[in-house]
């Protein structure tokens, strides 16, 4: 009987042992784990938010629910975080000047195989 | 047009080539500096001597703003640094971050302290606003802008390489 106290105690000490975020809706919800999937976590070399538990991490999260339970849009959460700690804390980068080269540069390179290979079948046929 | 495209397979692979090597070989700035330039952030904390409020409203002029520990072993070797930096007529505040009070005032009575004030952030909540990751981190702030930031200890190499050509240029603790 006491060994059964004593697991429930255990177990009710692992329970509540994660941090708990609230939120007013689901879609709240959703948004907040979408959100720290796609932001990196700035200690660690290559990782989410979401993976991660270390202190600046788990303030990061805090964070980022209080400005969702704030009302806050998702572009204003990243922009948040990038603006503190870097474009690269972002997993998709913003289109930008800067970033043009890296979203466009596939498109390119595609347009001139397919045009190249447009002219190889006209030659031939 | 058969000529063009031709050319075009080699010439195309060395333009990206080059445009990557270009991008990615960049005259890089001191690794662990950061030059983005934003406003202190807003806030309202403790002073952690007298638990007085403060806001970053309170604060005003030119200073070296450093985040700290008494938990943080690197903050105690850049401590003799900070020392003399405030022996040359430097300010610094401190952030005293997410550190107990008690640990805090014992760790400034054993080491010294080269702060004009210290700000308690038990939390960490200013320093996340700040864009800390961890202490020690060490900002330069002109006229409520913070105009440089460096993560890690500071000492005479990092604030000549770092600090030194900005507080220069902008003309600050004159």
């Amino acid at each position: 009987m006491k060994i059964k106290y004593f697991f429930l105690a255990f177990l009710s000490f692992s329970i509540f042992s994660g941090t708990v975020y609230e939120f007013s809706s689901d879609e709240d919800e959703k948004r907040f784990n979408k959100l720290i999937k796609d932001i990196r976590c700035p200690k660690c070399t290559s990782g989410s938010l979401s993976s991660s538990n270390a202190p600046i991490s788990e303030d990061l999260k805090l964070k980022i629910a209080e400005m969702i339970n704030e009302g806050k849009t998702n572009i204003e959460i990243k922009e948040y975080v990038a603006l503190r700690f870097g474009k690269d804390s972002l997993y998709e980068p913003e289109l930008s000047k800067e970033t043009y080269l890296l979203w466009f540069s596939p498109f390119l390179v595609l347009l001139i195989g397919l045009l190249f290979f447009l002219f190889r079948i006209r030659k031939n046929s | 047009m058969k000529k063009l495209l031709q050319l075009s397979i080699i010439i195309l692979p060395i333009s990206f080539f080059l445009i990557f090597f270009i991008l990615l070989t960049e005259e890089n700035q001191f690794p662990g500096a950061d030059y983005r330039e934003f406003d202190l952030p807003v806030f309202e904390l403790k002073i952690l001597n007298n638990d007085v409020s403060i806001a970053n409203s309170d604060l005003e002029g030119d200073y070296v703003m450093n985040v700290w520990a008494s938990w943080c072993i690197t903050c105690r070797i850049e401590h003799p640094y900070l020392a003399s930096l405030a022996k040359n007529g430097i300010p610094i505040i401190g952030i005293n971050y997410k550190d107990e009070k008690i640990d805090a005032l014992e760790w400034l009575s054993k080491y010294g302290n080269p702060y004009q004030l210290i700000v308690q952030d038990y939390k960490g909540t200013l320093a996340l606003d700040m864009g800390v990751t961890g202490a020690p981190e060490t900002f330069l702030v002109n006229k409520g802008k913070i105009v440089a930031h460096y993560e890690g200890e500071i000492n005479d190499y990092v604030w000549n390489q770092v600090f030194d050509p900005i507080i220069q240029e902008r003309g600050m603790f004159k």
